[in-house]
């Protein structure tokens, strides 16, 4: 069983200007996805980044970690609007990256079939500058399976990608980390919509939890629920005070 | 723009355009710089001819020409000294450069406390401090060989001439890792040696092979400017010494013949540079791979 995330306490994004963000307490359930959605600079990302243990450069006061007390480090596996794959090396190699930093015989085997299992089979030599700005997210994605870790953190993964890519990927990332603790950071109300078992919303007022569409994610993406949702989430991203 | 697009017969004559367009540049390429080239020899001739300028004031292309088959034999045994001189500099400069740029990288103490130093290396003129460097330095005992005074004198000139644009660009290389890339190294848990080994040092390569093609220049100008100073000896008469040679002798179309060697030498260096520029990144950098637009 995947732990679940928690975090709690005060982010002190920028002190100098407006007013702080009210003190803040998310939780995540376990082997499902949570969807983070609000607007540019927020603290959105702030927030996925506390969770993996990385820098952020702001004040935090508070705790963030897994629902379990043991340090998600080395628990956490991360994916972001750029595909953070290493120019020089191949699809294949990129996708062992995290065996060799470890220094362990990487399993060929295995990459072969992640990469298979993300459509990318005959690009498996290929290096990413050769590759779509979908295909690299799909050769991320593999990583991410390959390193078969309980919890994802999405940081806008799709976020530079075209509609018809873009539901592709949702689809192919919702069913390959099924039974993961995912957190998916977006600014996109209708991927919150169609992705979220739990819908987050964080915008200056505060963090507020939304009611997501009826029916099991992953939902139709041109369906009336997700359509809907995706109106009444625009709304109160527009309107966050009301 | 959507009609134009769609109309078959169009899209057939701007292909058309774009092919021819491609196969003169790609003769343009040799046709023009060989152009250039004639021009000048033949301005060159013209000049001397024209104005009717003793040899040994300016010789004309022709007598260079004549004195480089002439004195073919000599010259190459001076060339061999001179690119000796110049490969080891080069290789000086890259362990120097490529080292500190690293040390540089891994404590931020040290280089606060030596790139100042890099710096002052970097702008001192070398003609000046040559004579002295070459008084300095004696025979160094390496156990199993001994560099000669002399030679090291000269390494130490080239040195110090080519060693900057590799470390500047090293360090610039190490530093600009994406950071995104950065924080993926965090969450696999990497070590130091990790990042830089995995991640800083192949980020850092093109920018370390920009400078080493600079670098490579410089070491031909280092090994010269030692070689003016140094003189005969150490190990044996390179080109700039049949220049002076030539010089005193009155015979200019030898100091040409010899002053050309070391252009072509130059720009023989720079091709081979990025030749192995290209090799190790056509694979993955933008400055190397082909687009199709």
């Amino acid at each position: 069983m995947p732990p679940g995330l928690r975090l709690t306490g005060r982010l002190d994004l920028a002190p100098a200007d407006g007013p702080a963000l009210p003190p803040l307490s998310l939780t995540a359930p376990a082997g499902r996805w949570t969807c983070l959605l609000g607007p540019s600079g927020v603290g959105k990302s702030t927030i996925l980044r506390l969770l993996a243990g990385l820098p952020t450069g702001v004040g935090f006061e508070g705790e963030a970690g897994g629902d379990d007390r043991r340090p998600l480090a080395g628990r956490v596996a991360w994916m972001a609007q750029s595909d953070l794959l290493l120019p020089w090396l191949s699809v294949t190699e990129n996708v062992m990256l995290g065996a060799r930093l470890r220094r362990q015989r990487p399993d060929r085997a295995r990459a072969r079939e992640m990469i298979e299992a993300v459509g990318l089979g005959p690009h498996a030599a290929k290096t990413p500058s050769e590759l779509s700005g979908g295909m690299r997210q799909r050769a991320a994605l593999a990583r991410l399976l390959m390193e078969d870790r309980p919890v994802a953190l999405l940081d806008e993964p799709f976020g530079a990608l075209d509609v018809r890519t873009r539901a592709e990927m949702q689809a192919l990332a919702f069913r390959v980390l099924a039974g993961r603790t995912v957190l998916l950071v977006t600014h996109d109300a209708h991927e919150a919509a169609r992705l979220g078992h739990r819908i987050l919303l964080l915008t200056e007022a505060g963090l507020a939890e939304v009611e997501p569409p009826e029916g099991e994610p992953i939902r139709d993406p041109a369906g009336p629920a997700v359509l809907a949702a995706q109106a009444r989430l625009t709304r109160r991203l527009l309107e966050p005070d009301a | 723009m959507t009609v134009r697009d769609t109309d078959p017969t169009l899209i057939d004559a701007d292909e058309l355009a774009r092919q021819r367009r491609r196969r003169v540049e790609k003769i343009a390429s040799w046709v023009l710089p060989a152009a250039v080239i004639l021009l000048a020899l033949f301005l060159w001739h013209w000049t001397v001819v024209a104005n009717e300028i003793p040899h040994y004031i300016l010789p004309g292309p022709g007598l260079v020409g004549e004195a480089l088959v002439a004195n073919a034999a000599t010259l190459f045994d001076s060339w061999v000294i001179t690119i000796q001189t110049t490969a080891l500099a080069l290789l000086a400069a890259v362990a120097g450069g490529v080292g500190l740029a690293v040390l540089f990288n891994q404590s931020r103490f040290a280089e606060m406390a030596f790139y100042p130093f890099a710096v002052i290396l970097q702008v001192t003129p070398v003609v000046a401090v040559a004579p002295l460097i070459l008084i300095y330095v004696t025979d160094l005992d390496l156990g199993l060989f001994v560099i000669p005074e002399k030679v090291l004198g000269m390494l130490i000139v080239a040195w110090i001439v080519a060693f900057f644009p590799i470390l500047s660009n090293s360090t610039l290389g190490l530093r600009s890792a994406d950071h995104n890339l950065r924080d993926l190294f965090s969450i696999y848990g990497a070590t130091r040696w990790q990042r830089l080994r995995y991640l800083q040092i192949p980020a850092a390569l093109p920018y370390f092979l920009g400078g080493l093609r600079i670098a490579g220049g410089l070491s031909l100008i280092g090994a010269v400017v030692a070689e003016f100073v140094a003189g005969t000896g150490g190990m044996g008469s390179g080109l700039a010494f049949r220049i002076l040679e030539a010089n005193y002798r009155l015979k200019t179309d030898l100091a040409f013949a010899a002053l050309i060697l070391i252009a072509l030498t130059g720009v023989l260096i720079f091709a081979l540079l990025s030749f192995l520029s290209h090799a190790l990144l056509h694979k993955w950098h933008e400055s190397a791979v082909k687009r199709e637009v």
